[in-house]
């Protein structure tokens, strides 16, 4: 039964995920699924490791409260929220059409789930990036 | 027979996904309770020192802050492994990656746990 | 008097054996209102009878004809040239994606077509049995004979092609696949769990819904996918409690 299956190129790959022209939502939803995983498992190592310094002691703390309030974390800290809130609410969706809950309004729950997000999203940027 | 070319698969099955839905909606609910506590309670945006140790000193916290750690540590490699059986290991690469993703499972909740417990006998103490 | 008749330009995907595979272009008059395949057709007639491509019924039923039109899976003989391009314009035609091509824009669908029959996708059903998605409203059955209908897949592989984990995993059954699965059912054919239950199956859907989004047939394969995971859970749930039952 040697069938060749059609090893997909690079380029084949690339354009199957990341283009976003004529393709519907369904896809959006699961690049963006994809990217703000792979962000948010990356902030949980880095957390994890910068937790260390609870241990080290209340000046070690301190020292690096003081590191974090440059703005380059706190944007950083700000993408970590919105990936959170994304990838938190399309899994929600996720979750209830993999139920069979609400699979023929999927899209809609998407969408809702994403004016959610940028809502809570904007509320986050306001709190967080204005001083 | 496309059932015999392909074995016994222990690639994903239902029980890994179901773990996967479960561990991802209860990340949802304690996240908010975790956001909440370290950035809307103590004075500043970010918990001092003492206000930490004082947060921890009530014993249901480290265990709620466990069960946190370990589900999220849980879904996101099992997700990171969903990812990678996207581009088709084989056998013996995914073999690999099951290792490796479980040491490092293991050696971030073993941590993660060690500092709770630090970090909660120094509350109690102080 | 009629339809205006609308010049086109048409980049036609070549590839033959041993060559490789570039564009074409043709600039041909088209009726706004016949669809894709026709002009592919005279495409082939009157100026280049070397393009090969797959054809049959030109009405939706066989699924032969399925194509990328733009970068999008359709149905080329149900595809108006209207509904993709304007007067002047220009629209790309490419084979099904995840396919091997065989030639031109025909693809190989031989693996394929084994995995729909090894599911044991019934392309007929009765009628009683139609009609998944919404409440089923039983329809009566005349002089006591079942009445039969065809069932919605038309095997074209258009969601196959549209599905981005297709892309770079060829062992992933697929929705069609899948969806033949879910539309014969675990019940019905128990020894489909261990065929399902892994990560070329089910759990290797990412809840995309392009499937569903290009289905020229209202298969809704996404739908169907859900609804295989659930019937895995209840099989896997039901062993958990009774190991020795079959």
């Amino acid at each position: 039964m040697g069938e060749s299956l059609r090893k997909p190129t690079t380029r084949a790959w690339m354009q199957a995920w990341f283009d976003p022209r004529r393709r519907d939502l369904g896809t959006f939803a699961f690049v963006l699924n994809r990217i703000t995983a792979l962000g948010l498992t990356l902030y949980l190592f880095l957390h994890l490791i910068m937790l260390g310094n609870l241990a080290r002691g209340p000046e070690a703390y301190e020292q690096f409260l003081t590191t974090i309030e440059h703005p380059v974390f706190v944007f950083g800290e700000y993408l970590v929220v919105l990936a959170g809130l994304i990838h938190g609410f399309n899994g929600i969706r996720v979750a209830l059409t993999s139920f069979g809950i609400g699979v023929p309004y999927q899209k809609r729950i998407f969408v809702a789930m994403m004016v959610i997000a940028a809502a809570a999203g904007i509320i986050f940027g306001v709190r967080m990036l204005t001083v | 027979m496309l059932a015999e070319k392909s074995a016994p698969k222990t690639g994903e099955n239902t029980w890994l996904w179901l773990l996967k839905i479960g561990s991802g909606l209860l990340i949802l609910t304690i996240l908010i309770i975790h956001y909440i506590v370290n950035h809307f309670i103590g004075e500043e945006i970010l918990l001092t020192y003492d206000e930490i140790l004082r947060y921890y000193s009530n014993p249901i916290v480290p265990i709620m802050e466990g069960i946190f750690l370990i589900f999220v540590v849980v879904h996101a490699l099992l997700g990171l492994r969903s990812i990678v059986l996207d581009l088709r290991p084989t056998r013996a690469v995914l073999r690999v990656i099951n290792g490796v993703f479980g040491l490092v499972g293991v050696v971030s909740i073993v941590y993660g746990i060690w500092l709770l417990v630090v970090i909660a006998s120094r509350g109690s103490a102080g | 008097m009629g339809t205006p008749i609308w010049k086109i330009t048409c980049q036609v995907y070549r590839q033959k054996d041993g060559e490789s595979a570039h564009y074409d272009e043709f600039v041909m008059e088209a009726d706004p209102e016949e669809y894709v395949l026709d002009v592919v057709e005279r495409i082939w007639a009157f100026h280049d009878r070397s393009l090969v491509f797959r054809h049959a019924c030109h009405h939706s039923t066989c699924g032969a004809c399925g194509m990328r039109v733009d970068g999008v899976e359709k149905l080329t003989c149900i595809t108006p040239i209207r509904e993709v391009t304007r007067d002047g314009g220009t629209i790309k035609i490419d084979p099904m994606r995840n396919f091997p091509v065989v030639s031109d824009l025909v693809v190989d669908m031989g693996l394929f077509y084994r995995r729909m029959e090894e599911v044991g996708h019934q392309p007929v059903l009765p009628v009683n049995e139609a009609g998944v998605i919404e409440k089923s409203r039983r329809p009566k059955d005349r002089d006591g004979q079942e009445l039969l209908r065809l069932a919605d897949c038309i095997e074209c592989g258009l969601c196959i092609s549209a599905c981005p984990i297709a892309v770079t995993n060829p062992n992933y059954l697929g929705p069609a696949v899948l969806a033949g699965a879910q539309q014969n059912g675990l019940d019905r054919d128990p020894h489909l769990l261990e065929m399902v239950d892994n990560e070329d199956g089910v759990w290797r859907c990412h809840s995309v819904y392009e499937c569903t989004a290009v289905c020229p047939s209202y298969v809704e394969p996404a739908w169907r996918i859900m609804d295989l995971r659930k019937q895995v859970m209840k099989a896997r749930f039901k062993r958990l409690f009774q190991p020795e039952r079959k």
